[in-house]
């Protein structure tokens, strides 16, 4: 995964994963939240899942949680990573203003 | 009623996926792995659909997380050979694998080279790697080993260089092992052209 930190622009996946360890999760509950919250539109295979997690732990941006392993292995969300989302949210905020702006009206 | 299938399909990953997902069109569930051995038992037909995904880089604590971390998805899993038992020793090396995955033993990642994934049938296809850049990633990991079964060719060929025979049988064997390495740079680069023409 490309994530460009100093642009601040993450890959879609990237965002939903952080966005859904705002609460402990297993993998199968991040699959199941990213789908149910684009309507099905992102399906992630688990093989891709499972990189993505490997990358954003390394990352230190999501942590495992509690003593769980193997299948049932939680992640949840750090302080570093709530910082990265949050960060994105302000420039996909700044970005739909200026999108507003130009293109008028809310969507 | 349990039937058992002998079948060998070495590196051709395809094959065997299609062949499992055949077997499954008409009704027959895996059950058991062995060498050459497949076992299966009755289902409806289309119940099940299989993938098969190369693992023989990894070191067998990663191999063991990843193949539980697919079982908590609500997977089956098994573990699958992808070479015929030669190693006496029951050692072998990996200068492809990750770390700790160097040395594969019969008790670590040895024979283990594949895992077979199943899952009921939705209806929708069956990919764990869904992403561009993890599956350029994927194509990348296994073209590793081939690199390195080139590098063994070479190296036999200039060692037994001025015998003719040998020459050329070694010549056609390095070009061979290099195939796989050349699908997988075709593979990649039309993904990356994919990923730019999205930008």
């Amino acid at each position: 995964m490309k994530d460009n930190v100093k642009g601040g622009a993450l890959t879609e996946v990237t965002f939903f994963i952080l966005l859904s360890l705002y609460e402990p999760k297993h993998g199968y509950a991040i699959m199941q939240f990213i789908e149910e919250k684009t309507g099905g539109r992102l399906v992630l295979g688990a093989g891709s899942l499972y990189g993505a997690i490997s990358t954003l732990t390394e990352k230190g941006w999501i942590k495992p949680y509690g003593d769980s392993s193997g299948r049932t292995k939680e992640y949840v969300i750090t302080a570093a990573g709530k910082e990265i989302a949050k960060k994105e949210l302000e420039r996909l905020k700044e970005l739909t203003d200026i999108a507003a702006g130009i293109i008028g009206g809310a969507v | 009623m349990s039937i058992k299938k002998i079948r060998y399909f070495a590196g051709f990953m395809k094959s065997q996926e299609n062949w499992l997902n055949a077997m499954a069109h008409k009704g027959y569930r895996l059950v058991k792995t062995g060498k050459l051995t497949y076992e299966f038992e009755e289902c409806a037909p289309d119940a099940y659909c299989y993938t098969v995904e190369y693992v023989g880089d990894k070191s067998f604590e990663s191999e063991n997380d990843y193949k539980a971390f697919l079982e908590g998805m609500g997977y089956r899993v098994f573990y699958k050979n992808i070479n015929l038992d030669w190693s006496l020793a029951k050692i072998t090396i990996r200068p492809w694998a990750e770390k700790g995955g160097f040395f594969s033993t019969n008790r670590t990642t040895f024979n283990r080279e594949l895992l077979i994934v199943e899952k009921e049938n939705d209806g929708k296809p069956f990919e764990l790697h869904t992403e561009k850049e993890d599956l350029a990633d994927y194509y990348r990991r296994l073209s590793y080993p081939w690199y390195f079964m080139t590098f063994i060719m070479l190296l036999l060929l200039i060692l037994l260089f001025p015998a003719p025979v040998p020459t050329a049988v070694l010549g056609v064997l390095s070009g061979l092992c290099f195939l796989p390495v050349i699908i997988a740079w075709v593979k990649i680069a039309k993904l990356k052209k994919d990923n730019k023409l999205e930008e």
